[in-house]
């Protein structure tokens, strides 16, 4: 971990959906507050849902339409412990720069039970970091970051493991993380030959190791 | 990404290819695996039909999210209330809850969950591809151990059905013939080679032949051999999401193409019908439906009329056709409409294994479906067992296309950075879930009615259901765990999670598997059942059932394969009696 002040964490989305998101944010905030969600009943969706809905486009997928709750502190603290949890490596990118902060916004803002159980924790862990990890200097951001995996605190321990969570699947699921993680596949091919040879010798040496 | 250049035409989608005129000889209602078979045979055979769907018209070639990444869905495609089964997933306005369309369950009942899309080809869109014959014991549960109720044919009688559905729609498994207890071998030419099996299951088959458990090909609805008019599997992207290339067997890629193809086929999408219309005499002369886009009511009239519309609808189509000759439902004169609703019983437990860590990276992805499979292996030992019936296991695992599931290998740990990726590059690929899929016994306390006070939102009377697992399932899944748990510590592994042991509290919800058939069984007598061996109703004998509603029993082989060669069986029986002027 760098002592260095990090570089302010920019979205890493199109001018285009910035835009939908800020008239949809607006819209939302003249209805009456945009953290309210109320989920479809189990007859007739009201027309205020918020979600993509049970028929939405998906070739090619529709973006995520719901307006986003993060401050721009919040996202910075986001895009700071992200790259603490998943930093660059020699040839691996760190989360920011595959827009995880980005992602982590679009779940704590998306109008479905799980995500919205998702979001005091994971917004007010964000904002509690704030002071350290976007005010603060190097030395005092890298002590907060290094803290707290193992914080006395449950509650924050709680929001480290969730957005770990988050985070590692939100890497993972990019064409860099297949990279990172050893995913090979999504291609097209004419036959499935089955596994290597050399998958198929290590297999049989462990075989034998548990006696099968 | 590049598509295979070999993409078959596979539809003339978005309206009729004909306007025939009324009446149709035959209108199907529903367009999945029943509906879809039904409408394919009656078409072929010179008849007009009309195909009524309850849902929106369905284009997989456009509509099917091929080889997109999670990261490219909204919340990286899990889950949600509005797509139960993950953003891809080839379901359109449904799943457990379809908008306007509400179903109840009774007080004091079990849960029972009701899965319905609301597309064209229904269910066959997503489902499992898992098809597996049922077996000569299968027909016959009653003469066997005097548990449920007999067919009134046997495997024999449905064999040659079953051959001709295998070579239609593409079904892997080709393999020598093992003589397994009530696990038909198919003659051969019916099915493919199946891909050989991956690392994992290498793995598995090791601990399960330990125990003296045979692990063979998995019989999957996925073409693995050039085959004519069809595209091969290109061994990548989830079935679930549908098929652009038609390389698994869905409705709206494999049957209603051909069926359109001949001219006589005229689908109607939004038609959700809700009652079977009768002539003075008593015969059917067509159904009414409400479109779901305008409200508007409609009735259609033909020589015939196929119900397919799932077990759950065809029977509350049943029973709202109400009327002074049928006060309780169409059929329904000895209550029968509704009853001997069964599911599968299912239980899930999941193991991550040291021995398969750090396997050199490989391709996995294989033909979605499973390559190899469990079939139940205990016929003769239920009596020391403990309870009477079996199930087979569905086995996944190996280094798939990463989820945001992926940070569960990461639960027990609070690593970051560099330890993080050596972990989870370590750990990937090392967990196997096995999933039991058992027979259900049908019984009195599980059963679907209309009901008394909740309608949808065309005012239509909607299906209140009553569930109730009995012990014979209760115990089977208790079993299912134990098993589990014993294959899992001989591979050396451990088990992810809380295991409940305790089979009544293991077993999966009503419905759950999506396997609810039985609510208009066929019999040998109209005095214990609603139809005929060919689905043709006792009571009206121009209507005819096609769907999973006609089943006997619930045999732990999933029932779509068995839904397929029936529908066809009857649909043949249908068009031979056109054909004589008997309908």
């Amino acid at each position: 971990m760098s002592d260095q002040a990090p570089k302010p964490y920019q979205h890493k989305i199109d001018r285009r959906t910035a835009l939908i998101w800020v008239g949809a944010v607006g819209a939302a905030a003249a209805a009456g507050g945009a953290g309210v969600v109320v989920y479809r009943q189990a007859v007739a969706p009201g027309p205020a849902a918020a979600g993509y809905g049970t028929d939405p486009k998906l070739n090619p997928p529709v973006k995520a339409p719901w307006p986003r709750l993060l401050s721009d502190d919040e996202l910075q603290a986001a895009a700071i412990l992200a790259d603490f949890i998943l930093p660059a490596t020699a040839i691996a990118p760190a989360a920011s720069a595959l827009g995880i902060p980005d992602f982590i916004d679009e779940w704590v803002s998306a109008p479905y039970p799980d995500q919205a159980a998702d979001r005091s924790v994971i917004r007010d862990g964000l904002k509690a970091l704030i002071p350290d990890l976007v005010r603060g200097d190097g030395a005092r951001r890298s002590a907060a970051l290094a803290a707290l995996p193992r914080s006395p605190d449950e509650a924050t321990r709680a929001f480290f493991k969730r957005f770990r969570a988050l985070t590692v699947g939100a890497y993972y699921t990019t064409e860099a993380g297949f990279r990172d993680i050893g995913y090979i596949g999504n291609e097209v091919r004419t036959s499935d030959p089955g596994p290597s040879a050399e998958v198929r010798a290590v297999l049989e040496q462990r075989l034998k190791a548990l006696g099968l | 990404m590049s598509a295979p250049t070999s993409a078959v035409q596979l539809s003339c989608f978005g309206g009729a290819s004909v306007a025939a005129t009324e009446p149709y000889d035959v209108i199907v209602v529903g367009s999945g695996a029943g509906g879809g078979m039904s409408a394919y045979h009656l078409t072929r055979s010179g008849l007009k039909v009309l195909m009524l769907e309850a849902g929106r018209d369905y284009d997989p070639v456009a509509e099917t999210p091929m080889y997109n990444t999670n990261a490219e869905a909204p919340l990286r495609g899990v889950p949600t209330p509005d797509k139960p089964f993950g953003f891809y997933d080839a379901t359109v306005d449904g799943g457990w809850e379809v908008p306007n369309e509400p179903y109840t369950v009774a007080e004091g009942s079990e849960p029972f969950i009701w899965w319905r899309p609301r597309m064209l080809g229904g269910r066959t869109n997503h489902w499992g591809r898992i098809s597996l014959r049922f077996g000569p014991l299968d027909f016959k549960p009653k003469s066997r151990d005097g548990l449920g109720h007999d067919w009134p044919i046997t495997y024999d009688d449905l064999a040659p059905w079953y051959d001709r559905t295998e070579k239609l729609i593409g079904v892997t498994g080709a393999a020598p013939p093992r003589g397994l207890v009530n696990t038909p071998d198919s003659p051969p030419g019916c099915l493919m080679e199946s891909p050989p099996p991956r690392a994992f299951e290498i793995f598995y088959a090791r601990a399960f032949e330990a125990m003296g458990i045979p692990v063979v090909p998995m019989h999957g609805a996925v073409v693995t051999q050039a085959m004519e008019g069809r595209n091969t599997c290109v061994f990548a992207t989830p079935c679930g999401r549908g098929c652009a290339i038609g390389a698994n067997f869905q409705s709206t890629t494999v049957l209603i193409p051909p069926a359109l193809a001949t001219g006589n086929l005229t689908i109607r999408t939004n038609a959700l019908v809700y009652q079977v219309d009768l002539d003075r005499t008593g015969k059917a002369k067509g159904v009414t439906f409400v479109d779901r886009a305008t409200g508007a009511h409609h009735s259609v009239t033909a020589h015939a009329v196929v119900l397919a519309a799932g077990s759950g609808e065809t029977a509350r189509i049943l029973l709202n056709s109400k009327s002074a000759a049928f006060p309780d439902g169409l059929c329904n004169a000895h209550g029968m409409v509704g009853r001997y609703l069964m599911d599968s019983v299912g239980v899930n437990v999941t193991g991550r294994f040291p021995a398969l860590e750090d396997l050199p990276p490989t391709n996995d992805d294989g033909m979605s479906v499973s390559h190899t499979y469990v079939p139940w292996w205990g016929y003769d030992r239920h009596e020391a067992l403990g309870f009477p019936r079996g199930y087979h296991i569905e086995i996944g695992g190996g280094r798939q296309m990463p989820s945001m599931s992926v940070a569960r290998l990461l639960e027990d740990d609070a690593s970051v950075g560099e330890d993080l990726r050596a972990a989870l590059r370590r750990r990937y690929g090392s967990v196997i879930s096995f999933n039991g899929r058992g027979e259900m016994i049908p019984n009195d306390d599980c059963y679907c009615e209309l009901d008394p006070q909740a309608k949808d939102k065309w005012g239509i009377p909607v299906l209140r259901f009553h569930w109730r697992w009995g012990e014979a399932e209760t115990r089977q899944a208790a079993h299912m765990v134990t098993t589990f748990l014993e294959v899992i510590d001989r591979l050396g592994g451990k088990p992810v999670g809380e295991v409940e042991r305790d089979g009544r509290k293991a077993i999966s919800k009503g419905g759950e598997m999506i396997h609810e058939v039985g609510t208009a069984r066929m019999g040998a007598s109209e005095r214990d059942s609603v139809v005929n061996e060919y689905g043709q109703a006792w009571a009206v004998p121009n209507l005819f059932v096609t769907d999973g509603a006609v089943l006997v029993s619930s045999p732990d082989k999933n029932p779509t394969l068995s839904i397929l060669a029936l529908a066809w069986r009857s649909s043949d029986h249908l068009a031979n009696l056109a054909k004589r002027g008997e309908l």
